[in-house]
């Protein structure tokens, strides 16, 4: 076998047989997916109960209850039948209804003319402050129908400005009222698949628990040069440059691991959606080299095995944190997710994302592997510029 | 005395270490600044426009988008890159006008139709329907003064364009009828949005992280045989346990002290009624030693420790509602939740931050997770003195 393979697979038996790197490698991101697959579970469609308080008992108030009862609206709103508003508040208060319609008397009237006198009392919807939601689908059903009505009373208003003679105000109202709003919202769906919040927190949660290897090489390789390993290896026929590339080679296979398992289970378990098999493993493959390059850069940074846990923790909770891990980045203000972008974990998510909503072609993979790629490069770079510092060297000689 | 003296030890041990000075002062401060901003910002209608159309009636269409809707609303260049936006969740919806705007709006005037203003939606059903609605109410606002401009034009003559300004200014002067909103109830089951969620949850979450992982310490000291040699000398094993306790619980209340005050200082969180709070950031504190001092004797190494005690910490603390809401989980998840303490310590929270609550108001927490601290100290004082005295 060659040295590196020997090395690598020393390595790797050591780090199976470590408790604490099967949790933290295996288990726990499991647990922790699975905690958020449950938690997110039936948040899917959207509903609200509705009641209308009837104080106008005219024809618009009956087209308006005609509208919230149409076909196109009784997907998102179910009518409830309330006593009276005091009934209505008390529901909206216990959660029973998620917002309610007050129609003012003399709502009706209101259509039929143009100035201040003619004007209603302002239609009132009652919230909840846990629905802002509901609340806020209620308002916008009332602002439509108040803006029909409203165009009715300008149209008449903007007619009279301009010479009409105010004799003929019922029949400008009654002409106005046949119009229609000359535009209006249509709602096409995007086509991309909604993002699953198990699709997004599985990689996150995946790639954060396989940074933790950063820690345990690190310290593993300041154990063993403590233990004196390091300089028997060096004694024996075998170059700097494999003893290193064994070394990655272990971190790179855990790691890779790790990620995969992640992968296969949430998909199996908790339908998470990691996308086609070959895109999701270049993600995973750019995302474990950036990894064992920032292994290089701690091992070349440190000099002490304290100091080198110190600094792989800082840099995982700061990589992570940056890259959107915990958070979901997308939502976050455009300033964040530019920072995300430094990170490897941070393009590796962005990939994830894509994949997942359904976007697919080259471009989709190659950019953030890419971008992986191009902080591995440096982070390498900065890694081989530290060890040729002389109080650096790997290898005490 | 002597357990003071330990006690101190413990702290200038701890401040000594710059990892452990990251964990306890950098990182929760960083946390709460992500996530505050975050949920602040996805708190808002986040709207994308694509328009391709230069005319008169698309770029007041545009600017009235621009004015009224909540929040910023971001132009595009191309429908692709507002599409992939969109995708990708950074936006809530995409407002596509369509070229030729303002003909086709002639058009339809004259023939009575209407011209379709296309909204492109995605992500959850309930963002999707609050941005339809929102971009609907400023569409239709401004189509009423475009219909108002073309019917005064029909009956006393003139254009379109030329009626415009005047049903512009008339539809700020006639009144209009209006929808008011009020909200009945002021009992909220969730933490005020931005700093004042991300700050009260990450101060539960790191009080306990720390402690979990602080029984590195612990073990360190026993690996290295430092107990036995304290004891040869004339010092009782429960001062140790005490001393040991004391630390955490100092290290506990300083971290909350330090996220309390930045959060205060820095990101304006209103922590409500002082006393109430003093007792819960108290209680907490001691949760955070036992379950510190359990750590401590659970794991046989400090890797063990520092490595798992933060996955234990995580997990606990998504149960417990500090990496989201527990009212957004289902039920049975609720009610499993408030198994760990972090649940009743964030009821605690939006008992004090959202409904004005005092230390009466939450006695039930603070019993709770009394006993939760009462419980986690025997086991681990007996387990600790069991282990120093073996």
């Amino acid at each position: 076998m060659h040295p590196a393979l020997a090395i690598a697979a020393k390595d790797l038996r050591q780090r199976f047989q470590d408790r604490s790197a099967i949790v933290l490698g295996f288990v726990a991101p499991l647990v922790i997916a699975a905690l958020m697959s449950f938690a997110f579970r039936g948040t899917e469609t959207y509903h609200v109960d509705i009641a209308v308080v009837d104080n106008d008992h005219g024809e618009l108030a009956a087209a308006f209850d005609a509208m919230l009862r149409s076909s196109e609206l009784a997907d998102l709103l179910t009518v409830r039948t309330v006593a009276d508003e005091a009934g209505a508040r008390r529901d909206l208060a216990n959660g029973r209804l998620g917002a309610v319609f007050v129609l003012p008397a003399g709502f009706t009237a209101a259509a039929h003319g143009a100035d201040a006198a003619s004007a209603s009392a302002p239609v009132a919807v009652l919230g909840s402050v846990d629905e802002p939601v509901a609340t806020q689908v209620a308002v916008a059903i009332a602002d439509a129908f108040a803006a029909q009505l409203n165009a009715i009373r300008l149209s008449v208003a903007a007619a009279l400005s301009a010479g009409a003679p105010p004799d003929q105000l019922p029949r400008l109202a009654a002409e106005a009222a046949q119009r229609r709003l000359p535009e209006e919202v249509t709602v096409q769906p995007l086509g991309a698949t909604p993002l699953k919040p198990i699709s997004y927190y599985g990689p996150g949660m995946g790639i954060f628990f396989a940074l933790f290897a950063i820690g345990f090489t690190a310290r593993s390789y300041f154990a063993e040069r403590r233990d004196g390993t390091l300089d028997r290896i060096a004694a024996a026929p075998v170059r700097r440059g494999v003893l290193l590339a064994g070394k990655s080679l272990a971190t790179f296979i855990y790691s890779l691991a790790s990620l995969a398992t992640m992968a296969v289970v949430t998909t199996l378990a908790f339908d998470a959606d990691w996308g086609p098999p070959l895109a999701a493993a270049a993600l995973m493959v750019a995302m474990t080299l950036a990894l064992v390059s920032l292994t290089a850069l701690v091992i070349a940074a440190a000099r002490t095995e304290r100091q080198a846990d110190g600094l792989a923790s800082i840099l995982t909770f700061g990589l992570v944190l940056l890259g959107g891990n915990f958070v979901f980045i997308s939502a976050a203000p455009a300033v964040l997710r530019r920072l995300a972008l430094l990170t490897p974990n941070g393009w590796a998510l962005r990939g994830f994302t894509d994949l997942a909503t359904g976007a697919r072609g080259w471009s989709i993979v190659a950019q953030p592997v890419l971008g992986m790629l191009a902080f591995s490069a440096i982070t390498a770079l900065l890694a081989a510029v530290l060890t040729t510092v002389p109080s650096r060297r790997l290898v005490s000689r | 005395m002597t357990a003071l003296a330990v006690t101190a030890v413990s702290l200038r041990r701890l401040l000594r270490d710059r990892t452990a000075l990251f964990f306890l002062v950098l990182l929760p401060i960083v946390v709460i600044l992500v996530i505050g901003a975050t949920v602040n910002n996805a708190g808002e209608l986040r709207v994308g426009l694509v328009s391709a159309d230069p005319g008169p009636l698309a770029a007041e269409l545009v600017a009235e988008l621009r004015s009224s809707l909540a929040t910023d609303v971001h132009s595009y260049g191309d429908e692709d890159a507002a599409r992939a936006a969109l995708r990708r969740g950074e936006m809530d919806a995409v407002v596509l006008l369509p070229p030729g705007l303002d003909a086709t709006l002639d058009a339809a005037l004259a023939d009575g139709g209407t011209v379709p203003i296309t909204m492109l939606g995605a992500g959850g059903p309930s963002t999707q329907q609050a941005a339809q609605s929102a971009i609907e109410g400023v569409v239709a606002r401004h189509a009423a003064r475009v219909q108002a401009a073309a019917f005064a034009a029909g009956v006393a003559g003139g254009t379109v364009q030329s009626r415009l300004p005047d049903a512009t200014r008339l539809q700020e002067q006639v009144p209009e009828i209006a929808v008011r909103t009020e909200t009945v109830d002021a009992t909220s089951n969730y933490l005020p949005p931005g700093f004042s969620y991300s700050a009260p949850t990450m101060l539960v979450l790191f009080v306990f992280i720390t402690s979990l992982a602080g029984g590195a310490a612990i073990i360190q000291a026993r690996q290295l045989g430092i107990y036995q040699r304290v004891l040869a000398a004339p010092v009782r094993a429960r001062d140790i346990v005490l001393g040991e306790a004391s630390s955490y619980l100092a290290v506990g209340l300083l971290q909350s002290l330090l996220i309390v005050g930045v959060g205060a200082a820095a990101f304006g969180v209103d922590w409500g009624d002082p006393l109430a709070a003093t007792a819960l950031v108290t209680v907490w504190a001691l949760v955070g030693t036992g379950a510190g001092l359990l750590s401590g004797t659970v794991f046989r190494t400090p890797k063990q420790a520092s490595a798992i005690g933060p996955a234990i910490g995580i997990a606990f603390g998504m149960l417990g509602g500090t990496m989201w809401p527990l009212e957004i989980v289902a039920p049975v998840m609720r009610t499993i939740g408030h198994a760990v303490p972090h649940a009743w310590a964030v009821d605690g929270w939006i008992e004090l931050l959202s409904r004005g609550g005092g230390i009466a108001d939450i006695a039930t927490q603070l019993t709770v997770l009394a006993g939760f601290a009462a419980a986690l100290l025997v086991l681990a004082t007996i387990r600790l003195h069991r282990r120093l005295t073996a």
